[in-house]
């Protein structure tokens, strides 16, 4: 098995005749995201995040590597999504499909290409190590609009990720552990993020945040990556009938004041666990108490 | 010492679902299964009258390689035994795990699979008792460290694991029937043997001298099988609320 199953011809008229009345399935308006959860794991940088029912945990971890031949001053940032059979039963384990592609590309695209995360800040020492980061998806659960979803938690895992501080000296690089100095966040440069609009009836309607069934009903898609500013890094009109012109003008304002939010969103979380974070560092250092280890060898 | 945790049914898309953490290695362990499922014509020749399981093992932060193929390995064969593959809508069919490897720390290439074993073990099956995969039985699995001075130690963290001379993996049906062994390093038979028994009362709870099992409430809730079982009754009763509440 290897396909989404499809809607009915009545799941999907009902979809469509809904929209022609301005009403979404889960009573939503047209511009609205579902409700967004984000929270933090233990580690740095590992993030959980839920989006309607779509579901997404990503691990964001670095090591220290060659750098290329080509560019000696720069790190290495890699974006790694693969599905598997846990987000829906018609993703095969081990093969790629089209939507891992596609995703996989949008991602690149946006946060890769458009250097939101400064690869040059990752060189240790020219030509010889430098930092390679690396941010792994894993979608758990799938209802529509996994580019957004996988967005909105790399940049967020990124903001949160700290690595290990690297020092040269002596033309020798050395690594400190986590306990031994304070680690260092990464730089990061902007944060765009993608917001996904779905059409409908001839574009005469268009709507944000898809969840799968809206996606099987839909006609065309428009991926618009567009960072706090206001600068568009990606604008994508990949498949499907044609949008109109307008559209896609109104439709970048809006995703500028979704991207606002969202960011807004992504800071208050990060800013409060920072927080907690730094209270139980603290405690952990004004401890009188020495550590008892239970002793192994 | 504190034991695992775990929950059922947390996924929407996947029949059944399962995490499972364990603090003392660190791992946690999400667990997804689809059962039964059609799988494409070329696998299901090898064994028709069957179904054929399949593991798919992901970890955190690296993509899948020799170490994941071999743990998938051994899974497959533990979990394919205990999975009735002959009822009524299997044969044919696939029974397909996916275990993901959500928190804790990587397994690093060339370091010992089998620390993480026991927690992909349960989460694997728990998965299964959620998607209500029938099985012929249910099993608890357990790693002990042998260190250098011989002490045997329980769920040795990645580092203590490092350090130990022999590591084993033990799982135990609910029958007490050794189910699978895999140790790893050098040891005598006799240090295997009192291994083998630690495991079976870690797994089992403590067994009186003439072999019963004792069932008090708190013993059970101490074995790893009692925790298993536990788990999946909290599980039902909140599954069946509605029914308790209309009685």
């Amino acid at each position: 098995m290897s396909k989404e199953a499809q809607l009915s011809i009545a799941e999907r008229d009902f979809i469509l005749e809904a929209l022609r009345e301005n009403v979404r399935l889960d009573g939503r308006q047209p511009d609205d995201y579902r409700p967004l959860n984000i929270s933090f794991g233990e580690e740095y940088g590992h993030v959980k995040l839920q989006l309607g029912k779509t579901n997404i945990i990503v691990r964001i971890s670095a090591e220290v590597t060659k750098p290329r031949e080509d560019r000696p001053f720069d790190g290495l940032f890699n974006i790694n999504l693969e599905l598997s059979a846990m987000g829906s039963p018609a993703w095969e384990n081990g093969r790629t499909n089209d939507i891992e592609a596609y995703a996989t590309n949008t991602l690149d695209r946006i946060i890769r290409h458009s250097n939101a995360l400064d690869t040059e800040s990752l060189c240790i020492l020219k030509g010889v190590s430098c930092w390679s980061i690396r941010a792994d998806v894993h979608i758990i659960d799938y209802d529509g609009n996994i580019t957004d979803a996988a967005c909105i938690a790399i940049m967020a895992g990124l903001q949160h990720f700290r690595r290990p501080d690297a020092v040269v000296r002596d033309g020798r690089v050395i690594v400190y552990g986590v306990e031994q100095r304070v680690p260092v966040p990464l730089n990061i440069t902007h944060k765009p993020l993608s917001v996904t609009f779905h059409t409908f009836n001839d574009s005469k309607h268009v709507i944000v945040d898809a969840t799968l069934k809206e996606e099987q009903a839909a006609e065309g898609d428009l991926v618009i990556g567009i960072n706090s500013a206001g600068d568009v890094c990606y604008l994508s009109k990949y498949a499907g009938a044609p949008a109109d012109a307008m559209a896609i003008v109104n439709k970048t304002n809006v995703a500028w004041e979704k991207v606002k939010e969202i960011n807004a969103a992504v800071d208050k979380v990060l800013q409060a666990d920072l927080a907690k974070r730094a209270k139980i560092g603290m405690a952990d250092e004004s401890r009188a108490e020495n550590d008892r280890l239970v002793q192994i060898e | 010492m504190f034991g695992p945790i775990a929950s059922l049914s947390q996924l929407n898309r996947a029949d059944g679902s399962a995490s499972y953490k364990c603090p003392a290695t660190g791992y946690s362990i999400l667990g997804a299964v689809n059962a039964p499922i059609e799988l494409p014509a070329r696998r299901d020749a090898l064994k028709p009258e069957e179904a054929t399981v399949e593991v798919f093992v992901k970890p955190g932060t690296t993509t899948a390689g020799v170490g994941e193929r071999y743990v998938e390995g051994i899974l497959r064969s533990v979990l394919g035994k205990i999975v009735l593959g002959r009822e009524k809508g299997f044969p044919r069919r696939g029974v397909v795990i996916t275990l993901a490897i959500v928190g804790g720390e990587n397994v690093e290439r060339g370091d010992s699979y089998l620390t993480i074993l026991p927690a992909l073990l349960h989460a694997a099956l728990l998965a299964m008792i959620s998607a209500s995969v029938p099985l012929s039985m249910t099993f608890s699995a357990t790693l002990l460290g042998v260190t250098k001075s011989g002490d045997i130690v329980r769920d040795p963290s990645p580092t203590a694991a490092k350090a130990a001379v022999s590591l084993h993996v033990f799982a135990f049906s609910s029958k007490n029937h050794l189910l699978l062994n895999e140790s790893e390093g050098r040891f005598e038979f006799d240090t295997w043997e009192l291994v083998r028994e630690r495991a079976l009362s870690i797994c089992q709870g403590v067994i009186s001298s003439d072999g019963d099992v004792t069932m008090d409430e708190g013993t059970t809730s101490a074995s790893l099988n009692g925790f298993i079982r536990e788990t999946v009754e909290d599980q039902v009763y909140s599954d069946y609320a509605y029914k308790l509440d209309s009685i």
